[in-house]
């Protein structure tokens, strides 16, 4: 294969990871004992009780067996937080990296 | 047949295509906004840092085809290069969706250090044409040379809006390696030029 050729195909396959792969965003920045998923409180009802505490939650997902939000402070800061799966308690909130709340 | 895969043309177009998807993706769907400010960055950084490895490989490797290749087309990775990085901008100045919200974030280190290395870039791009390069003379390779703060930069902007050291780590560290073995032989063919000069001169 021409080097030509094969610069077209990596070129070709990094823009198919692209479409395939929706952006990877565990941080793996907490880790939380928090028992089988079994037990957990299910993520609406962590998106619906920040809703009402005046947040609003962008992404939500399960990373290092806790809860991992991305969204909007009361505040208006635009953070990243942890919420603990079973009690709902929130354990880490960083802004853009720089860590504002910690348990 | 194969010729066809040479033209400059196709080239751009390949370098387009991501961008193409992101923004059909957010045409069809603008809550995707927050997925795309990372795989924009993502994107512009990669194309950054393979603009970047070309001279290191060439002081390494010395005449090759396949970096001759890669030369001739160095220009248009780093305009793409910034071309992902201002999609990375907007889709990020989209997805806060209030000015109040986006002025207050500029202060955050992580947040500056993305803006300033977009300017210099955004510099770098806008120069990047041959009438630029006649009209700078010297300074237009003084101006291009502004890469190095800029990836600096792009590197603590990663590092510390992530908050950990990995994803940065896995994509700067080669460049790294690269650069330092070409500032070693840099300075070995350096003082082995003195000595040769020293023994005939």
């Amino acid at each position: 294969m021409k080097f030509s050729q094969a610069m077209m195909a990596l070129a070709a396959a990094t823009a198919m990871q692209f479409a395939a792969s929706p952006a990877a965003f565990a941080t793996g920045k907490m880790k939380c004992d928090a028992g089988p998923q079994s037990g957990w409180k299910s993520r609406a009802v962590l998106e619906a009780q920040l809703k009402k505490d005046g947040w609003k939650v962008k992404k939500s997902m399960v990373d290092g067996g806790c809860y991992e939000v991305y969204g909007v402070t009361p505040e208006g800061q635009n953070v990243e937080a942890y919420f603990h799966p079973v009690t709902m308690e929130k354990l880490l909130v960083s802004q853009r990296g720089k860590v504002i709340f910690k348990k | 047949m194969l010729r066809i895969l040479n033209i400059p043309q196709l080239f751009w177009v390949l370098l387009a295509i991501p961008a193409a998807a992101m923004i059909t993706g957010f045409v069809g769907d603008p809550v995707t906004a927050f997925d795309l400010v990372h795989s924009s960055g993502e994107f512009s950084i990669r194309l950054m840092i393979i603009a970047m490895m070309i001279s290191p490989l060439r002081a390494i490797f010395g005449r090759r085809l396949w970096l001759d290749w890669l030369l001739a087309r160095r220009r248009a990775i780093g305009v793409a290069a910034f071309g992902y990085g201002l999609l990375h901008l907007l889709f990020y100045l989209y997805d806060m969706g209030e000015w109040g919200q986006i002025w207050e974030e500029v202060a955050i280190f992580s947040i500056w250090t993305g803006y300033l290395a977009l300017l210099i870039l955004a510099a770098m791009a806008s120069t990047s044409n041959n009438r630029a390069q006649r009209a700078l003379k010297r300074n237009w390779k003084r101006l291009q040379q502004l890469v190095y703060p800029a990836a600096l930069l792009v590197a603590l902007h990663w590092l510390y809006v992530d908050g950990e050291l990995q994803a940065m780590a896995v994509h700067f560290v080669p460049l790294l390696i690269l650069e330092t073995a070409r500032i070693v032989l840099m300075f070995k063919r350096r003082s082995a030029r003195n000595a040769k000069q020293a023994l005939t001169g």
